[in-house]
């Protein structure tokens, strides 16, 4: 494993000063958005990772994981893992996309009801 | 030196990373691409379709300001969506940047104090207060600012804003971050050819991003830079010296300096004003009154002003920073009015401009949006320079 620990003993704090908006009516709703975030980050990370491990044994035809841990890629690899990255989060961000559309309204209960009404 | 146009020049402070670190800075940087790209202009979409009529209904008029716009869109789902998201790629950010410095700090000070001689220098002053401005908050939600110190002959702040200016710009101000100056220096060499400046001055220098390109643009001046924070102004020293640019740093405040009058033919700052306050914006601009020679220039690079946006919805897009990015000065910094700026401070108000410079680092230019939009500034193609000829 990448030697990413933190082994200087130095603790930077991570939170900056002043008050933090809150943006829903629930904060809970602003800690889920950071916490799908976060996850959407560490799964990016995964996934890069693997695609460096695939690349390797494809050029290799054996895992060096210490070489998996110097990987760098090239302007061209980085381009693709941009694409790749643009996608995934058209996925995660779907319902986001949503918002313009019929589903980003949230008045539509008596026409649901109509709606109902009338099958 | 290795300069390549698509990643960040290593020069001999700059954090490095592991494969994972870097993976995590490269997502952070696709995020924020994506919702400037993507979810943004939405925003406008439903300010148009759903917030503005609703508005409009309840009050039989139109939102008159920037700020009844934003709140009124406070309320909107989506945009509360894409805000919390945009401060959540904030505060990621800093923290996929802090995380390798953490792990490396010992090696970068040890780096910082061994970087080869280029001729510049670097004076600290311990008993220089901290302004309230840098203080009272932590500006652009950078945890600790420029300023805190966490181990001696600290560095640590430097290292950060470095490399989260590089992913917060999405690689947009080159691999040098050195747009803002770079571009600025473009400006004055178009609009001042006789400009031959002997000495230069770079006010809230931060890491040096922008006081490098001088020296390209002005080979003979000696460079000058000031900053309040110590941290950041020993990093700047170490990566201006590994970069062979000589740059003489002192830790001031660029509200009251040592320098003798009319010591300067050129002062310039780069998105500095936004992070200071309306009493010490009048104090520097006295103190380049005082600085420059006779027919010197200043000039302030930042995003433009309310009054250049389209509109007031455009308006109230730039000012997200002011609520959401612990940015307290912005939205008064951005109604700052230069020609009443240069009255106050013994400039003839008919030799100030204002110039909408473009940004001068190409490679970016197919991909930048275009937009002044929070999360997004090294994307708005252009930045805005006024400034002040003595």
């Amino acid at each position: 494993m990448p030697n990413d620990s933190n082994t200087g003993g130095v603790k930077l704090n991570k939170h900056a000063k002043g008050p933090r908006p809150q943006y829903f009516s629930d904060p809970a709703s602003d800690k889920l958005l950071a916490m799908v975030m976060a996850l959407a980050g560490e799964v990016s990370v995964m996934r890069d990772r693997n695609d460096t491990l695939e690349r390797l044994i494809e050029t290799k035809g054996f895992i060096d994981r210490s070489e998996i841990n110097t990987y760098k890629p090239s302007k061209e690899i980085m381009a693709e893992r941009d694409t790749w990255r643009e996608s995934y989060l058209s996925h995660i961000l779907r319902i986001v996309d949503l918002d313009t559309g019929d589903m980003g309204r949230n008045d539509i209960s008596s026409e649901f009801q109509d709606i109902m009404d009338s099958v | 030196m290795q300069v390549r146009d698509y990643e960040q020049f290593a020069h001999a402070v700059l954090p490095e990373v592991t494969a994972e670190e870097f993976s995590r800075q490269e997502f952070v940087k696709s995020y924020k691409k994506h919702l400037a790209t993507q979810v943004s202009p939405n925003t406008k979409v439903v300010y148009e379709t759903q917030v503005k009529p609703a508005f409009e209904k309840e009050h039989g008029r139109t939102p008159k300001n920037r700020h009844e716009i934003r709140k009124a869109m406070n309320a909107n789902n989506h945009y509360q969506t894409w805000s919390s998201l945009l401060r959540t790629s904030q505060e990621m950010m800093w923290k996929s940047c802090q995380v390798p410095v953490e792990r490396q700090l010992d090696k970068l000070i040890s780096n910082s104090r061994s970087t080869k001689n280029a001729g510049g220098s670097l004076k600290l002053d311990p008993t220089l207060d901290i302004p309230r401005y840098h203080t009272a908050v932590d500006i652009h939600c950078q945890p600790g600012g420029y300023h805190t110190e966490v181990a001696e002959n600290d560095i640590s702040a430097g290292a950060v804003y470095d490399r989260g200016v590089y992913i917060y710009a999405m690689g947009q101000l080159g691999p040098m971050n050195d747009d803002i100056g770079a571009s600025t220096a473009a400006y004055l060499k178009y609009a001042y050819p006789d400009l031959a400046p002997t000495r230069i001055l770079d006010l809230g220098c931060s890491a040096g991003h922008s006081s490098v390109p001088y020296k390209t643009a002005y080979p003979d001046a000696e460079i000058y830079g000031v900053d309040v924070a110590a941290p950041i102004l020993r990093y700047a020293h170490a990566r201006c010296e590994s970069m062979s640019v000589p740059i003489h740093l002192s830790q001031q405040n660029a509200e009251s300096m040592d320098f003798e009058d009319g010591s300067f033919d050129l002062i310039v700052s780069h998105i500095l004003i936004h992070e200071t306050s309306t009493v010490a914006f009048r104090n520097i601009m006295k103190e380049c009154h005082r600085l420059l020679s006779p027919g010197g220039i200043v000039v302030h690079a930042e995003t433009p002003p309310f009054k250049d946006m389209a509109d007031d919805f455009d308006s109230f897009l730039l000012d997200w920073d002011t609520y959401n990015n612990n940015e307290p000065f912005w939205s008064k910094s951005h109604e700052i009015d230069p020609p009443s700026a240069a009255k106050e401070a013994g400039f003839d108000p008919d030799r100030n401009f204002e110039f909408m410079a473009p940004s001068a680092f190409e490679a970016a230019k197919e991909n930048r949006t275009n937009v002044f939009q929070g999360g997004d500034f090294g994307g708005g193609g252009f930045w805005y320079l006024y400034g002040f000829q003595k």
